[in-house]
């Protein structure tokens, strides 16, 4: 009777509280992690502000002219504001993972090493989208110049299409280096961009015929224009 | 140096052995103009210089229309007849293909090597595509070196008073401002230099930038006047030459030649800081009034590059001007139906806070660079409608009011070069 009573309910019992014993203190010690974790994230992201805003990173980037375009996304008071959100995310990120890899399940620890396995590609990505974005910049304020200087109409339009042409590329060529999409992403690329080149040719050359012919006809007469012109130096 | 000279060159000096004076004629598809530029060197040379050896050097950058051969065979022939004594020393005649970037640079550099391989004591260049030299261009660029010691000799030219508005509008305010002296076309095309100044400028490492190109000009200029050789000026009558070199055009001409100012700026910044007022540089020569080439200019096309520009490149525009600046530079574009009159004081600003601007590396250099051209068609076009009805004495009265902005506003572009004061300036609102 006593055995039968001890397999029933001790023995169920006994073994859930063993498996409490192993599993809260694991639950207790990723609570911490993340509590402390974010406690030390929050901080880092202070004291990188603080830094940032010593060294002035807010002017400097102003210089560059990004400035503009961190404000507008509404996301982010300043340059220094997202820098030090970037630091807390990136400490965020390795709370985390430090957490999952605690708990030691084959899951967690599998996941873990999947993803250190990914860092690499996580980084090339992140580099390939931060040169897409200076390299579209650089591009389309070189394309706005020529085309202003040049006098041509429409000079923020093509600067603004050099810029989504460029930065499009780059989020290709980081989606594939993370393995999303690949091929069937680049086809949806090119078939795009084709398609963008291609409507942009039938409409000026069929549906702005005239636009064009007086397009021609007016650099036809600046570059003669520009030959009677005097000498600058 | 010897890495210039190709081995047939090097073989001509040594027969050619010694030249006290060097006549260098920088040349690309000059076949049309260049026998006449030749022949009015020879001419010169032989006439006023009998006694001294003399060397003329063609610096080709790869003519495909027989430019060489042109200069190889040009006869003095009936020249001679203006001659009232014949030349104890007939000039040498040299013809090269220069190595290096291409441009007017690195011809110059080829001719400053062979005149200092030759101990030249004067050298003088001309244009290949003169049509309006004489021989007495080779005494007066020449004449105020070997007899009165000078080592630079820039020229002085009648021109147009439309002409020229890059050199009227920025560079001789600057140059005279900055440095002190008074040279009125100091991007001219011609000169003479002493032996001693050419083999300073063979030691500068800018054969292969941007200033080897358009900027090679002002960059002569600004080195001999900050680096204390004797500089003067000889007035040369009118300068008419073939049209312009179809591959020049104005965005690449401006970026090179205010480029390399803005970076003669930063290389001497302790001398022009340290310079007060303006003194007249001695002029040779004989002034005289000439015709010049009338010349059409579009105005309403320049006032429109200024509105598109200030339309499409203000974001540019506020990365480097001050906001009072930008204010008014915006509320005189969109002033319709009061005449269209640049002030020169916003003209003098923006000149000022860009080369600051430059100086401090805010933008990119080119594109900086590049965003000025609208502004400087605009003030272009200003200074065209507002001269319209003027006479030339006029004309220069009108030069010599912007250059005294310029000299009054200096403490303001010192200002702006220190960077504690610039961002004094640039915190202000407008």
């Amino acid at each position: 009777m006593r055995s039968l009573l001890e397999r029933m309910f001790v023995d169920p019992f006994n073994r859930l509280a063993d498996e409490f014993a192993r599993v809260v203190p694991v639950v207790v010690m990723v609570l911490v992690t993340l509590i402390v974790g974010g406690f030390i994230a929050y901080v880092a992201r202070w004291l990188t502000y603080r830094f940032l805003q010593l060294a002035r990173f807010d002017r400097l980037v102003q210089q560059t002219g990004f400035a503009h375009m961190i404000e507008r996304t509404g996301v982010f008071r300043s340059a220094s504001d997202l820098g030090a959100r970037f630091v807390q995310a990136v400490v965020w990120l390795f709370v985390i993972l430090f957490a999952l890899s605690a708990a030691g399940t084959p899951s967690t620890v599998g996941l873990v090493s999947r993803f250190v396995e990914y860092v690499p590609n996580l980084i090339v990505a992140g580099l390939v989208l931060l040169l897409g974005v200076l390299a579209s910049r650089m591009a389309s304020r070189s394309a706005l110049l020529a085309a202003v200087n040049a006098q041509w109409p429409g000079a923020r339009l093509i600067a603004g299409g050099v810029r989504t042409v460029v930065m499009t590329l780059a989020i290709v060529i980081a989606l594939e280096q993370l393995h999303i999409g690949n091929v069937p992403l680049l086809v949806a690329f090119a078939i795009v961009f084709a398609g963008i080149v291609f409507a942009l040719a039938v409409a000026f050359g069929l549906g702005a015929r005239d636009l064009a012919r007086q397009w021609l006809e007016a650099k036809i007469r600046a570059s003669h224009a520009e030959e009677e012109i005097f000498r600058h130096l | 140096m010897d890495d210039l000279f190709p081995s047939e060159l090097k073989t001509r000096l040594e027969q050619v052995g010694q030249a006290d004076i060097v006549v260098g004629i920088p040349s690309y598809n000059n076949a049309g103009t260049i026998g006449h530029v030749v022949r009015a060197v020879s001419v010169g040379l032989a006439k006023y210089f009998p006694d001294y050896r003399s060397a003329i050097v063609n610096s080709d950058g790869g003519s495909k229309d027989k430019t060489q051969e042109v200069v190889l065979s040009a006869e003095a022939g009936r020249d001679e007849l203006l001659l009232v004594s014949h030349p104890l020393n007939a000039s040498q005649r040299i013809s090269t293909p220069y190595h290096g970037v291409p441009g007017k640079g690195s011809a110059f550099r080829t001719i400053f090597a062979v005149a200092s391989r030759l101990k030249a004591k004067a050298c003088v260049v001309v244009d290949s595509d003169l049509r309006s030299i004489t021989p007495g261009w080779v005494e007066l660029l020449a004449q105020p070196i070997l007899k009165h010691d000078y080592d630079y000799i820039a020229p002085y030219y009648h021109r147009h008073k439309y002409d020229g508005t890059i050199t009227n509008g920025i560079i001789y305010p600057m140059t005279r401002t900055l440095y002190g002296k008074s040279v009125r076309q100091p991007i001219g095309g011609e000169f003479g230099v002493s032996g001693r100044l050419g083999a300073r400028y063979l030691e500068k490492e800018v054969w292969d930038t941007d200033v080897a190109r358009f900027g090679i000009d002002i960059w002569m200029t600004v080195t001999a006047i900050a680096e204390g050789f004797r500089v003067g000026q000889a007035y040369l009558g009118a300068k008419l030459h073939d049209a312009k070199d179809p591959g020049a055009d104005l965005t690449s001409m401006f970026r090179q030649v205010v480029g390399s100012f803005f970076s003669l700026m930063e290389s001497y910044e302790s001398v022009w800081k340290n310079v007060h007022g303006c003194e007249a540089v001695p002029m040779f020569g004989f002034p005289f009034e000439v015709g010049v080439e009338p010349l059409s200019v579009n105005t309403d096309r320049m006032m429109h590059a200024l509105q598109q520009g200030v339309n499409d490149l203000e974001e540019i525009y506020r990365s480097f001007l001050s906001p009072s600046t930008l204010l008014d530079l915006t509320n005189f574009v969109h002033r319709n139906g009061q005449g269209f009159h640049l002030p020169d004081e916003l003209w003098v600003r923006m000149i000022y806070e860009a080369a600051a601007a430059f100086h401090h590396r805010q933008l990119d250099r080119d594109h900086l660079l590049q965003s000025l051209v609208p502004l400087y068609l605009g003030r272009t076009a200003s200074f065209v409608l507002e001269v319209k009805d003027s006479d030339a004495p006029q004309v220069e009265e009108r030069i010599e009011q912007l250059c005294q902005v310029f000299e009054a506003e200096k403490s303001y572009l010192a200002q702006q070069w220190d960077p504690a004061g610039k961002e004094a300036v640039h915190a202000q609102p407008a």
